[in-house]
């Protein structure tokens, strides 16, 4: 846990897990109650006929995005003390291939996977298989990748910083092209026949 | 299209365009050249070799003491207790890392005063707080406490002081070199020893 209460001892280490856990079953409960345990549903966005797994990250993304900044302005959070992973350009496109094939071959995300699991679907369960055999050899052959997974580190950038704008008007354009895609996959969803699943 | 879903678009729009005319915090960390030079002009952040040798002797954990000299020099010598972060390599990402806790005072150290005053000032710049520089250098510290004098007796108490608390700090991080005994042995007075002569006798008694 990165949130504030616990770096500044409001509340003791050892809830740590404990917040940690009742994250996890919050996020297990949206996940399932959004129909993501469901291969099927997930390749709805691959096919055209459902594109629930856009809606509702892109919705989680524009949400805390205007949350952050609207805290970051009333002065409730101070946004550049946020963490932001290092951006490492190999490992980001090589990471984002593998993960988009695993993705579209499987039908699930890892988190969607033990969502799965959970409610005891076999796909999700070799899915699952698969994904900590995929770990156990990316650590044990780690020394053969350790050079392109350590290279080209950007540091902390953000997006706008790249393309020199204004957060702000980032963040504008990004929730118009945002309700610009629900509006497009609704189109399309429209066009495509129904899958039944 | 269903209603909800319209309201919902319009609402995200609506928050997007507060987002668009919200005036933008000035996050921009460096420092205005004003401050910079009133913050130069400051001499309080010139640390002294005793000051900082007391705190290392210490352990204490406030304290950070940053050699910016290069990593050769660092080898050859480096005060105990400091790690090294070249010049060079003084704003990588993780070095400000490291710095950027308010709680530890850093100090940086050089052969001079030269290079830690540079690192100083690209650091303050960087809007990194509670940063020092070691005055004289490390020079100056292996002069204070590696080769230190000893006073002659008559110089003032203070300056007696000094000079034991400075030898007292090399020994802690040197070690004691070895002791002349302090004891000096007696010089061997040759003793001669009056006979008596025979027959004499302790005149009167029983």
């Amino acid at each position: 846990m990165t949130g504030p209460l616990i770096p500044m001892e409001i509340i003791p280490e050892a809830w740590n897990n404990v917040i940690a856990l009742l994250l996890g079953m919050g996020f297990g409960f949206v996940l399932e109650a959004s129909g993501f345990s469901s291969s099927r549903k997930i390749m709805g966005t691959f096919f055209g006929y459902d594109f629930v797994v856009l809606r509702v990250f892109f919705t989680a993304a524009i949400t805390a995005m205007s949350g952050i900044i609207y805290f970051d302005f009333m002065g409730w959070m101070d946004a550049s003390m946020l963490y932001i992973n290092p951006y490492y350009v190999t490992s980001a496109i090589a990471g984002g291939v593998i993960m988009g094939f695993g993705f579209a071959l499987g039908g699930f995300c890892p988190g969607t996977s033990f969502c799965g699991v959970a409610i005891g679907k076999f796909d999700a369960m070799f899915f699952s298989a698969g994904l900590f055999l995929g770990i156990l050899l990316f650590s044990e052959m780690y020394p053969l990748f350790a050079g392109i997974y350590n290279s080209e580190n950007l540091g902390d950038i953000k997006i706008y910083e790249m393309l020199g704008m204004k957060r702000n008007l980032f963040a504008f354009l990004l929730i118009v092209a945002a309700v610009g895609m629900f509006y497009g996959a609704a189109f399309v969803e429209k066009k495509v026949t129904k899958v039944e699943y | 299209m269903n209603k909800r879903y319209l309201i919902l678009a319009i609402l995200a729009v609506a928050v997007g365009a507060g987002i668009l005319f919200m005036p933008e915090t000035d996050r921009d960390k460096e420092m205005k050249p004003e401050q910079l030079l009133i913050a130069i002009d400051d001499p309080s952040r010139f640390l002294t070799t005793d000051l900082i040798t007391d705190r290392l002797v210490k352990n204490d954990p406030s304290l950070l003491l940053i050699d910016v000299r290069t990593a050769e020099q660092f080898k050859e010598f480096s005060v105990p207790g400091s790690v090294n972060i070249p010049l060079d390599s003084l704003l990588t990402t993780s070095s400000i890392g490291i710095m950027s806790n308010k709680d530890i005072d850093k100090v940086f150290c050089s052969n001079s005063e030269l290079t830690a005053d540079q690192a100083w000032i690209l650091a303050k710049r960087q809007g990194i707080e509670t940063i020092f520089v070691m005055q004289g250098g490390v020079n100056k510290w292996f002069d204070d406490i590696v080769k230190v004098e000893e006073p002659s007796p008559t110089e003032p108490s203070e300056a007696i002081a000094l000079y034991r608390f400075r030898k007292a700090a090399s020994q802690h991080f040197f070690g004691t070199p070895e002791i002349k005994s302090v004891v000096q042995p007696l010089p061997k007075k040759s003793v001669t020893v009056h006979k008596a002569p025979a027959g004499a006798t302790s005149g009167g008694g029983c």
